[in-house]
């Protein structure tokens, strides 16, 4: 059962410079389905569009084209009206999030008043410290009366976790939620985001650049560059065996403990420094291939989605199974 | 994510709440009127002053006028002194000067306020509203607020009052007139105000929440306006008064109405200043300069609010300054005081020359409630080594940096300890006692450092070139200019970007290599330490992967020891020799990196180690067991303690 279907998600940006106008392609054809009690991991560099995903699958920017179409539990399509109920967002900065001026209890409870979760002066107060119990902030009578600036980031990112449940939504987007917090707590936030995900049978979209966090916290995970999913596939296989040769970069780039060795860092990986896009904005091609070590002819058309395996798929000429047949032995033209 | 046990994160809900993360006592907190509190000036004696100004005059406008009686009576003792039965003496005519102080001060204020609440209202109305709609609306009002700004206000202000005939020109004539033409810089502060607030993520969350424009605008945007508001309701009041005078003193103010500017305009008619009648025009003048500058005084505390870097006692939560880290960046004075020389601990450092020796250095931030944030801190850094400083955000890492170049700002004091830098020609300097001129001498050419987010510290609007040979003018100014240029070329290359690059204006470059910029700029003079914070956080993955290399690299070629300060343990491991860990200031944990990766033996070492999952090893190990990883570590706990030189400061009761 599907709770969250995006399909063909665009974004143009228009930008201007002094008096001309052009076009940025943040977000290309973007499809992925959200299902209940399941994780969704999107990766990628900053810029490669993921947040611009979460923002319109949170209705905060219009897409230019594509369709996000959300169904209740009873199998119809939500409303419009409805759509807030049912879809919300952690936001990835807790001290910017929350705001200054007003207490914990005013973040929960409008969202309670909104969607009509509670009524009254004393059902509210007492919906608002089971949301904060549930998030274990205790005690929760004293919390609910703090404001954001007395709270350390991981308790803020707590409550703004419990905002997000509070309408009682089914889908929640996760923009990087623990990027911002000290390191010994965001595995507590990521525990306790997959604790309530387990609880009310949630639809995750996980948004990080965190490769490693991806991989634990998510069944599935999307691999986007520069605005396209480039990779796709169950989270293990997407790490263990990447298919798409940015993927590969990536995986080798993030540090890990279990394998440390210092040779690796200094070996030549043949990444040259991402420097800008020496491609134009409105290339047909792959969009890697400026900085991808195997470019060659096919890559100037832009590759489909080539299965590599169950469910695992990967936009690269490589892996489209006579791709390699007409590979030419010495790299091609790349595109410098 | 079926496999998760939920008792993972009852644990780390203590750690989560760390002791002087949260600064008021709950009795404190419950005080006061909710978020309104936080609008309230800190008490200072300027606020004071301010106040007690202002509460005394506005008191004399509202009270006087009940007390001292008709001003317009008319008696025949004119010009007398102060003294007796008049105490601020009498006019030409007779009339009685205190009296009429009294029902002026009150007119003024009335005029004052009413002009202040309008100019306040119009400027929310055009700035708040057009900078959260935006779109066409916010064009207009931009358009028409500019249109009002460039209006010269006191002409303006003369020609309406002037048109306005005699008999119709009340005090509330002038006082629409004054608010009319004086709200329009207010709206466009606002307005900057709201753009800023309405792209804060608070908004948009609010948004997702379904609430409605107005509740947003309103609820979540205004409150945090207010104080900003406040300000410049007290500045309008200001001008009001002042534009007031200045109107009535040309016969242009209200009429049939008393006002302070009205009483100065009859002295002059009266030839007060000729008849040396001082009692006449000195005491609204001093009514109009007194309330001015209470007034000022007041809005001194509420820019305070606005601005908590205004405020002269640094506040003591220091803890949070790891986000911004902003506070002591760059600081040029150093308020440091030398140390009594100990002795000489340098050159003992593992068969390797030491290049910098850190003794028991303490560093301590003034305040009220004083933070030690460096804490008898020890370290040896040898010639070509890399030394790991890891920690989290406010455990006194950057300090640490910030204080073995002196760069700390006043705040922060070094009270003991000693920083030594062993020269490669074998002389060794005092850091802490160096001169201003040595300090700077020293500084960048020895020892140069590569800031947080440093990519953003370069100026925009110079090219590359320019700022790099900058650093070689100032500290290499007998180099020819081509050397200089040669000079700059190579530092580019050997950070791996095109020299041809120098000509490009920082905005051309993406953020990877503007950060190389950086570090080719910290390498320039050849110095023997670099000291690098944070040098790739900002960046991604794949582009942080090239710099380290880059960074090994020059250790290799150029042999110098770098100082790595991150949050990111792993990377840490990769990299460097050995790792210092740091925590609320101590150095709990220092030895070499194979063995804190082999066998970390403080608790919090460990902690942060498990606090990154590995990449590769067995899936949801991380999500199962939460806090202590259940990841074996090949040699924990048996190889602990045998001969191996890490220190380990077990945690005390902190």
């Amino acid at each position: 059962m599907t709770t969250l279907e995006v399909r063909g998600l665009t974004k143009d940006f228009s930008i201007r410079s002094g008096l001309r106008h052009s076009r940025l392609r943040a977000v290309d054809n973007v499809s992925l389905t959200l299902t209940p009690g399941r994780t969704v991991a999107l990766v990628g560099e900053s810029g490669s569009g993921k947040s611009t995903v979460a923002r319109m699958i949170a209705r905060l920017e219009k897409p230019t084209a594509g369709e996000i179409t959300a169904t209740g539990p009873d199998g119809r399509r939500v409303a419009d009206r409805a759509y807030r109920d049912h879809v919300q967002m952690v936001f990835q900065d807790p001290f910017a999030s929350l705001n200054p001026f007003h207490t914990v209890e005013h973040h929960l409870a409008r969202p309670l008043k909104l969607h009509g979760r509670a009524r009254g002066k004393a059902e509210v107060a007492q919906k608002v410290e089971q949301l904060l119990e549930r998030v274990n902030l205790s005690p929760a009578a004293d919390i609910a009366q703090r404001r954001p600036h007395e709270l350390s980031g991981g308790m803020r990112q707590r409550v703004a976790i419990a905002r997000a449940l509070a309408p009682g939504a089914q889908v929640v987007i996760a923009d990087e939620p623990v990027s911002m917090l000290d390191v010994s707590i965001r595995l507590g936030v990521l525990n306790l985001l997959a604790r309530l995900q387990r609880e009310d049978d949630l639809a995750v979209l996980y948004i990080t650049h965190d490769l490693a966090t991806a991989r634990h916290f998510s069944d599935d995970i999307l691999v986007m560059y520069r605005g396209r999913v480039v990779e796709r596939g169950p989270a293990d296989e997407v790490i263990l065996n990447p298919q798409h040769p940015y993927t590969r970069i990536l995986a080798a780039a993030a540090p890990d403990p279990d394998v440390r060795d210092r040779a690796r860092l200094t070996e030549a990986t043949g990444i040259e420094p991402a420097g800008n896009s020496a491609l134009p904005g409105d290339d047909p091609g792959c969009t890697f291939r400026d900085r991808c070590p195997e470019a060659f002819e096919a890559c100037a058309r832009m590759p489909e989605d080539f299965a590599v395996g169950y469910d695992h798929y990967a936009k690269c000429w490589l892996r489209s199974g006579a791709g390699s047949a007409g590979r030419p032995a010495a790299g091609g033209n790349a595109t410098a | 994510m079926t496999n998760i046990d939920p008792p993972a994160e009852a644990a780390e809900a203590a750690p989560d709440t760390p002791a002087g993360t949260i600064g008021a006592s709950p009795a404190s907190r419950r005080s006061g009127a909710g978020g309104w509190r936080s609008l309230v000036p800190r008490w200072s004696p300027k606020l004071g002053i301010g106040l007690s100004l202002v509460g005394a005059i506005a008191l004399f406008g509202i009270l006087g006028p009940v007390l001292t009686g008709d001003p317009d009576t008319i008696r025949d003792i004119s010009m007398t002194p102060p003294g007796g039965e008049f105490w601020l003496g009498t006019t030409q005519t007779g009339q009685d000067v205190l009296a009429l102080l009294a029902h002026s001060t009150r007119g003024s204020l009335q005029i004052g306020l009413l002009v202040g609440v309008l100019a306040t209202l119009l400027s929310a109305v055009f700035g708040v509203i057009g900078g959260y709609v935006g779109g066409a609306v916010d064009e207009g009002f931009s358009l028409f607020s500019n249109v009002m700004l460039v209006i010269p206000g006191l002409p303006l202000v003369i020609v309406i009052a002037g048109f306005v005939p005699v008999e119709q020109r009340g005090w509330w004539t002038i006082a629409v007139v004054l608010a009319i033409t004086g709200w329009a810089a207010s709206a466009r502060v606002l307005r900057a105000q709201t753009l800023s607030l309405r792209n804060r993520d608070y908004v948009a969350a609010a948004k997702v929440a379904g609430e409605k424009p107005w509740r947003i605008v309103s609820v979540e945007i205004l409150p945090n306006l207010l104080p900003l508001m406040a300000s410049q309701f007290v500045f309008a009041v200001i001008l009001a008064i002042l534009s007031e005078a200045g109107l009535s003193f040309l016969g242009l103010g209200a009429s049939g109405s008393d006002t302070l500017g009205t009483m100065l305009y009859y002295a002059q008619n009266g030839f007060a200043l000729q008849r040396e009648a001082w009692w006449w025009f000195g005491p609204p003048g001093l009514v109009i300069a007194l309330f001015g500058c209470g007034l000022s005084l007041i809005n001194f505390s509420i820019d305070e609010i606005i601005n908590p870097k205004l405020r002269t006692v640094p506040a003591a939560a220091r803890r949070t300054r790891g986000r911004t880290g902003g506070a002591e960046r760059e600081g040029r004075s150093a308020a440091a005081r030398s140390v009594p020389g100990r002795g000489e601990p340098g050159r003992r450092e593992s068969g390797r020359d030491a290049v910098l020796t850190v003794e028991n250095l303490n560093v301590v931030y003034r305040g009220e409630k004083p933070v030690h944030a460096v804490k008898d801190v020890s370290l040896t850094l040898g010639r070509g080594e890399i030394l790991g400083l890891a920690g989290e955000s406010g455990c006194g890492k950057t300090t640490l940096a910030y204080a073995i170049n002196r760069l700390h700002r006043p705040p922060a004091e070094v009270t003991s300890g000693s920083v030594v830098f062993h020269d490669r020609d074998g002389s060794d300097l005092d850091l802490l006692a160096l001169g201003r001129e040595d300090l700077r001498a020293f500084r960048w050419s020895k020892l140069s450092m590569v800031f947080q987010g440093a990519m953003n510290a370069l100026n925009p609007v110079i090219s590359v070139r320019a700022q790099l040979e900058d650093v070689l003018t100032t500290h290499r100014p007998e180099m020819s200019a081509r050397a200089r240029r040669e000079r700059c070329a190579e530092v580019l290359r050997l950070v791996g970007v095109d020299p041809r690059r120098l000509d490009s204006f920082p905005h051309e470059l993406s953020g990877g290599m503007r950060q190389r910029v950086m570090i080719a700029m910290a390498l320039l003079l050849d110095p023997q330490v670099m000291i690098m914070d944070e040098p790739t956080t900002a960046l991604d993955v794949v582009v942080q992967r090239g710099i380290l290399r880059e960074i090994l690299r020059f250790r290799e070629e150029l042999g110098f020891a770098v100082v790595f300060i991150t949050h990111d343990l792993p990377l840490l491991l990769e990299l460097s020799d050995r790792i210092a860990v740091m925590r609320e200031g101590e150095v709990v944990e220092y030895a070499t990196a194979d063995e804190i990766h082999r066998a970390p033996r403080h608790p919090y070492t460990r902690r942060l180690l498990d606090s990154f999952p590995s990449l590769t090893g067995e899936r949801g190990a991380f999500i199962r067991t939460g806090e202590s990883s259940a990841r074996e570590r090949p040699g924990s706990g048996s190889g602990a303690g045998t001969g191996t030189k890490t220190i380990v400061k077990e945690a005390g009761s902190r």
